[in-house]
């Protein structure tokens, strides 16, 4: 009786024990793609245990497309052309490539997954882009919504990055958010400062990031972050230029201005900052400062709907029924726009109005 | 009763701290297809499709947004106003594509009811027909749909 | 048992339908039939694993089971095989063909608990049949499943923009137009019987 329990225990661990190897087996084979070479540019080589997809590797390797969606496939920034060693297109990219694309052979790199040896080929200045760690030196209240950051790098020491360049900030798992976000923030500091950055953040009602800033990040936490991104950058001429920026668009505003003047500009430059009331207003007195220490620059605040019974003899309305008086010859016009995707879209319209063309219109496409 | 792999993943998209603060489903913790079903019989029950009403509240974000920093008042009884953010967010529902973040707020002069949106919950209705939990800041009500959308005057 | 194999294929399919005539796999049949195309990935599915358990089901049980004499082991050692094979087949799939895996693959986890599988091949044993009529039994029979599947899914679509009240949403009136499919199935039961 013992003797046939015992023997059936036998037999069916016997068995399953059997099937159990056989997965172990076809695991280690089937799902082990072996060392993977990713050829990048006809350069740089990555050799890597193949089975993640090309996002996560090239990550692991500093090396750092952008992504909006954390590699979940929905944001589709992640394109790069793959020349050799992608598989098959997936149903999941389809989406997001256009016909030329599709001919271009550009696929969404969150999507495709390392199985063989690979060559691709990514603009050249994503090998700029690094990954940073950093402790919080400071964060100040601007307004009742918009607090500052000074974040101090600790690794790397120092950063390279241009006036109007943004970074993707990392928030972790806290409290309120079950994994970390990473979200694009404009740096406001001068960028000949290279061992800080400054980063004006705007709490947005239900947000996982600003909200982590706003109420969980103190002074002396570490923060990782990568960067820089970006195109918005100052144009290398010698044309007039008109900043219009709101709320927390005055982040890289600020970074072109303080640049400007750390290298004696002499462009003709004006800020027409809107807000709703004069409780959105804020580095008024820095602002000041610039216009005294840079030649020909002009701070206009605009309030909206200024608060009754306030003292404000400044502008009021909105801001484009006044771009006309701060716009001399159009075609020596450059504007830089940053703030609110309403705004912008706003403000493009009535620039086109005054003769200004997209091609002397800047602006950051993350909006 | 079982789920699929992406029906799984859905219900964890809707939890809040996964794409949202407060998340997509409030106080109401059913499975996401219950709270369709429900909401679309009302819609069937009130004789109104999620086109109609997707299409009004996009109506209503259209002329918003042209008058980006304040409310205007649509129609004389409608008080509506668009506050836009930088970034863009994810449909939960696992397909492609990003949309802005912003909220739109509309006050209903004549009932003196509000309701927000944002541009994701228009294209939530429009696909899904998914008007988010009861308890969360942007649900809509389909009973109140007509009240609040669609009412004049006295 | 002495049956002509195709006439053994088509009962399965229809008069001895696994889900509308044994109410086998009814679970994922009353949850994933809500869209059409994934009640399409995962009734192939079935189909392709209940054939080849149903053929290993057999080789098992005659081969390892009987001479060792321990038959009454065979509810253990059929999940163990389907379970495994489950997971051999998604290991294979995602690695020959990604496109594959992503409409079909991603059901298989679903499959592994599917007690039509399981129920397939205990049939197989009782009614004795050989190895053809167990491969055209267990094809059948997912051929089958495959069939209801769709049908419920291509019903509850039409269904989908009518109004239905509180009480019967969801697996109610799923349950209730089985029902009215499986009496539609009894039609066919005259035409030849297999159990």
């Amino acid at each position: 009786m013992i003797i046939s329990i015992l023997m059936t225990v036998g037999i069916v661990a016997g068995i399953g024990g059997f099937f159990a190897l056989l997965l172990i087996i076809a695991e280690s084979t089937l799902m082990n793609y072996g060392e993977c070479t990713i050829t990048i540019n006809d350069k740089k080589k990555i050799t890597e245990k193949g089975g993640s997809s090309l996002l996560t590797t090239l990550n692991n390797n500093k090396i750092f497309l952008s992504s909006a969606c954390g590699g979940r496939g929905s944001c589709g920034f992640c394109k790069c052309k793959i020349l050799k060693g992608g598989g098959p297109l997936l149903p999941t990219e389809l989406p997001f490539l256009d016909e030329q694309e599709k001919k271009d052979m550009v696929r969404l790199a969150c999507q495709v997954k390392v199985k063989e040896d690979i060559s691709i080929e990514i603009p050249e200045d994503i090998f700029a882009i690094q990954e940073f760690a950093g402790k919080v030196t400071s964060i100040k209240d601007m307004t009742y919504d918009i607090k500052e950051l000074t974040i101090e790098l600790t690794m790397p020491k120092e950063i390279e990055f241009k006036a109007g360049q943004y970074v993707q900030f990392v928030a972790p798992r806290y409290e309120k958010s079950r994994q970390s976000v990473t979200r694009a923030y404009s740096i406001s500091s001068n960028p000949d400062h290279k061992k800080f950055i400054e980063l004006i953040v705007r709490k947005v009602p239900d947000g996982l990031c600003t909200t982590y800033i706003h109420d969980y990040l103190k002074e002396g936490d570490t923060v990782n972050f990568t960067g820089p991104f970006g195109d918005f950058l100052i144009q290398d001429t010698h044309k007039d230029m008109i900043f219009i920026a709101g709320g927390s668009g005055k982040a890289p505003v600020k970074s072109m201005l303080e640049y400007l003047k750390a290298h004696k500009s002499k462009r003709k430059m004006t800020y027409l900052f809107g807000a709703r009331t004069e409780k959105d207003l804020y580095h008024v007195e820095l602002m000041k400062k610039l216009e005294d220490d840079l030649e020909h620059f002009e701070f206009v605040p605009i309030l909206s709907k200024p608060d009754e019974g306030s003292k404000w003899s400044g502008k009021t309305g909105y801001i484009m029924p006044f771009l006309k008086e701060f716009i001399g010859k159009p075609e020596n016009t450059e504007a830089y726009l940053c703030g609110s995707p309403g705004m912008i879209d706003a403000v493009i319209k009535e620039l086109h109005n005054l003769k200004i063309t997209d091609e002397q219109i800047f602006f950051d496409p993350f909006s | 009763m079982k789920k699929t792999p992406q029906e799984k993943k859905i219900q964890q998209n809707l939890q809040p701290g996964v794409i949202t603060l407060t998340g997509f489903l409030g106080n109401d913790h059913r499975f996401y297809q219950d709270i369709i079903e429900e909401d679309k019989n009302m819609l069937i029950e009130l004789c109104i499709t999620p086109d109609e009403v997707a299409d009004r509240l996009q109506y209503f974000t259209d002329l918003a947004w042209d008058s980006y920093d304040g409310p205007i008042i649509i129609d004389e009884v409608y008080q509506v106003e668009y506050k836009s953010y930088r970034g863009k967010i994810p449909c939960p529902f696992l397909h492609p594509g990003l949309f802005p973040k912003g909220t739109i707020t509309l006050r209903n002069l004549f009932c003196q009811k509000e309701i927000c949106w944002t541009p994701l919950n228009i294209h939530m209705i429009r696909k899904h027909c998914f008007f988010e939990g009861k308890g969360t800041p942007h649900r809509i009500e389909p009973n109140e749909i007509i009240e609040i959308l669609f009412c004049k005057e006295s | 048992m002495e049956l002509n194999v195709f006439i053994l294929f088509m009962a399965a399919i229809f008069t001895s339908n696994i889900l509308l005539t044994n109410f086998l796999g009814m679970c994922s049949y009353l949850s994933v039939s809500r869209q059409i195309e994934s009640s399409l990935g995962l009734g192939f599915a079935v189909f392709f694993v209940m054939t080849c358990t149903t053929a290993l089901n057999y080789f098992v049980y005659y081969f390892v089971l009987v001479p060792l004499d321990i038959v009454y082991l065979q509810y253990i050692i059929f999940i163990i095989v389907i379970a495994a094979f489950v997971q051999l087949t998604e290991m294979v799939i995602e690695r020959l063909s990604p496109v594959l895996y992503y409409s079909l693959g991603i059901f298989l986890p679903l499959i592994t608990v599917n007690c039509a599988i399981l129920g397939v091949s205990l049939f197989m044993v009782i009614r004795n049949y050989s190895f053809i009529q167990s491969v055209a039994f267990g094809a059948g029979s997912g051929i089958g499943w495959l069939l209801a599947i769709l049908a419920l899914a291509g019903i509850r679509q039409k269904v989908n923009d009518t109004f239905v009240p509180a009480g019967l949403r969801g697996a109610g009136l799923s349950l209730i137009i089985t029902g009215i499919m499986a009496l539609g199935f009894i039609g066919f039961s005259g035409i030849a019987v297999i159990q």
